[in-house]
């Protein structure tokens, strides 16, 4: 089968893509984020490190949103459609990026200029998060039959994101606050988590070409 | 022909067979996979680990108890979230899994299935509260610990648990969704763990929070600290109950009367648990506090030469003082050698644990103070105290030292020490062995210049009985005002200083 007639169909899926997408799990995890990044605009007001951290709990949000992403009840009737696994994918995350690009900017708006950390860096964190719960749903959804794996996915990543912070071994700082002179190399190696983490959506997106199966030295 | 006859069938009970056992059983086996999900069991994996480090050295080795109960209560908070997740995709799992419809052919009512969901949590909050009781009974066990633990401060990480399971159940009910349980352990990390909750820290609205930090690391003697951890233990407890008994309501149980009761009855707990916590301080704590800051009820004991006041529950502490006190003792010659001293415990208990307060040096001759904390950097300090009175006559005049006398001061406070150049490092604010740096006592600091550094910094890394000899050989010269630094390290036979003294600095 070449490339174009793979492709053809794209237009036709983009409705009934549009359709399955969670919405409802995107739309609380974004209601969620405003809501944490809204909260420094409270009268107590915020320092800076407390809105740093609100901006990586809403963050964290609509990560755990995106980790629904790539869910799909009828996965197994759909595993037989031509177009394969990583265009179908894509499109589902090609739908849901506009969206989330203007919660994002709405969510930074939302924390008062004095307080905001630096934008470029903390979208680079942003993004790392949500790369790392795309990743994590590609794996479940390339290593296991389930076709919604999206709570347990949601799950692991929670588990991550709390204990990281506080295993994360010093030498390779992540977690670092505004104005430390750790932040240049903190987000250089946020920079190379995102790396990975685009790479192993890329991997795992693929479709395996044959089950992995024993076979018996007797047959 | 004979008509078979069949016999009659025998009497079969039909009345329901005890559907609490069957609670029990489902209960037993949700708590099963609760305690052996990934989460709950990284979370206890985390939170053991944590109790392990943070008690080997916590305190020095001499912990007050009235402070170690608080540390147990934070950590317990990440156990809670893990199984508020849990618990909450458990209840999911028949909706997730499309086999509510079986359920409804069982004897098992759902609002059964939800009260064995409850009591599922159950285990868990038992394990927490092995935890904790692990933590502080390490802490009371260390031969150091002084002080009294509170039971209401130990019940609150064990109940936190419980009130976030049940919290996770509720919402289950409520939200019939898979994200909801994930988005809510972000709501609390960011509210709750991070402590962003609305109103005042000062008022009693921040008693509203699960776990109540104090801003302050004073350590106050127990009936000082005025932490209505009682009755805040019976609010987490109503609260736990209310939504344990909300979720059941919401889960099926609408048409039980007895659970209307019960919220009733949970609602009341959690009211009067609320209100009563919130009270604000009473006038008689304000006395109290005023009393043991101003004129304090001390029973005070005889240990060799000297005498020492101590508030009752650190009086098993006065062994390692006066042990400080004798080799400090040791060290000074002429009449200081034989000095009795009257050693003091002084808190500043008058802001409680809002906030620190430093004590004021006292005017009485060869009076000591100590303060309630001890091990690590404490102990120079007293000696460093020790010294000062020695010297000077009393800690009014031994805190306004700057001349060579600070020399001998500090070669009195370290020389004893087994460690004296890290005793050096510990008792100088900024950790430093050289250059001018403040030195901390129990009440106001010394200053010690650089040049006297340098020559404390030698004596300290001479053979003791040297030193010592030309220390009591000099003894009143060294003590006498007026003495230069640079005097006193020519007679202590350091060189090249220079330095008159260290008063201008």
């Amino acid at each position: 089968m070449t490339t174009p007639r793979r492709l053809s169909n794209v237009p036709e899926l983009l409705l009934p893509l549009w359709r399955t997408l969670p919405w409802r799990a995107l739309g609380a995890a974004a209601a969620l984020g405003l809501l944490v990044a809204g909260a420094s605009r409270l009268p107590a007001g915020f320092s800076p490190w407390l809105a740093l951290n609100a901006l990586r709990a809403a963050a964290l949000a609509f990560a755990l949103g995106l980790a629904f992403l790539l869910d799909d009840p009828a996965r197994h009737t759909t595993a037989t459609v031509p177009t394969p696994r990583p265009v179908r994918q894509a499109l589902r995350l090609a739908l849901v990026a506009p969206f989330a690009a203007l919660w994002w900017t709405a969510a930074v708006l939302l924390v008062p200029a004095e307080v905001r950390p630096p934008v470029g860096a903390v979208t680079l964190e942003a993004a790392t998060v949500c790369a790392l719960a795309l990743a994590g749903a590609a794996a479940a959804i390339r290593r296991t039959d389930e076709p919604e794996p999206g709570v347990g996915v949601g799950a692991g990543l929670l588990t991550v994101a709390v204990l990281a912070p506080l295993l994360w071994p010093d030498r390779w700082e992540l977690f670092v606050t505004v104005g430390d002179p750790e932040w240049a190399d903190a987000h250089e190696r946020w920079g190379v988590v995102l790396t990975v983490a685009l790479v192993g959506c890329a991997v795992w997106a693929r479709e395996p070409v044959r089950r992995l199966r024993v076979r018996s030295p007797l047959t | 022909m004979n008509t078979l006859i069949q016999p009659a069938p025998v009497a079969v009970r039909t009345e329901p067979r005890d559907s609490w056992a069957s609670v029990f059983a489902l209960a037993r086996f949700e708590s099963r996979r609760l305690l052996l999900s990934i989460p709950v069991l990284v979370a206890f994996a985390v939170h053991l680990a944590w109790i392990v480090w943070h008690t080997l050295d916590s305190y020095d080795g001499f912990p007050a108890l009235q402070d170690a109960d608080r540390d147990t209560q934070s950590p317990p908070m990440l156990v809670g979230l893990a199984v508020l997740l849990t618990v909450n995709l458990a209840v999911l799992r028949s909706r997730r899994r499309d086999t509510d419809r079986h359920f409804d052919v069982l004897v098992v009512t759902t609002w059964r299935r939800s009260a064995a969901h409850v009591l599922s949590v159950v285990p868990a909050a038992l394990l927490t509260a092995v935890c904790v009781g692990v933590q502080f009974g390490w802490e009371a066990l260390k031969p150091g610990a002084v002080g009294h633990g509170s039971p209401g401060e130990l019940l609150v990480g064990p109940l936190t648990v419980l009130l976030f399971g049940t919290l996770g159940v509720l919402l289950a009910r409520l939200l019939k969704s898979a994200f909801v349980g994930p988005l809510l352990v972000v709501f609390f990390l960011f509210f709750v763990v991070l402590g962003v909750a609305p109103g005042d820290t000062e008022s009693g609205t921040r008693w509203l929070n699960p776990v109540v930090g104090e801003s302050s690391s004073e350590t106050l003697p127990s009936d000082l600290l005025g932490r209505p951890a009682a009755w805040h233990a019976l609010y987490l407890l109503g609260l736990g109950l209310t939504a344990a008994v909300l979720a059941v309501l919401a889960g099926g149980g609408r048409r039980v009367r007895t659970l209307y009761a019960a919220l009733g009855g949970a609602m009341a707990l959690t009211l009067v648990g609320a209100i009563a916590q919130s009270g604000g301080e009473p006038a008689s704590l304000t006395a109290a506090r005023e009393k043991a800051t101003v004129d304090p009820e001390q029973t005070c004991v005889q240990r060799g030469r000297s005498t020492y006041c101590a508030y009752p529950e650190w009086e098993p502490r006065v062994g390692t003082w006066a042990q400080v006190v004798d080799e400090v003792s040791d060290l000074a010659g002429g009449t200081a050698h034989g000095q009795r001293l009257l050693v003091r415990q002084r808190v500043e208990a008058r802001y409680g644990l809002s906030g620190d307060g430093a004590l004021q040096p006292s005017g009485t001759a060869h009076e000591v103070t100590v303060g309630t904390r001890w091990g690590g950097p404490r102990v120079p300090e007293f000696s460093s105290a020790v010294a000062a009175v020695l010297v000077a006559g009393n800690e009014q005049a031994g805190s306004e030292l700057c001349d060579g006398r600070i020399v001998t001061v500090m070669w009195l406070a370290l020389g004893w020490q087994d460690q004296p150049m890290d005793a050096l490092r510990k008792v100088r604010l900024d950790d430093s062995v050289s250059g001018s740096a403040i030195v901390l006592q129990p009440t106001d600091p010394l200053s010690m210049s650089a040049a006297q550094t340098d020559v404390v910094r030698t004596l300290l890394t001479r053979p003791r009985g040297e030193a010592t000899a030309r220390v009591k050989e000099h003894w009143s010269e060294l003590t006498a005002p007026g003495l230069t630094t640079a005097r006193a390290a020519e007679l202590l036979g350091v060189k090249g200083i220079t330095e008159k003294d260290g008063c201008q600095e």
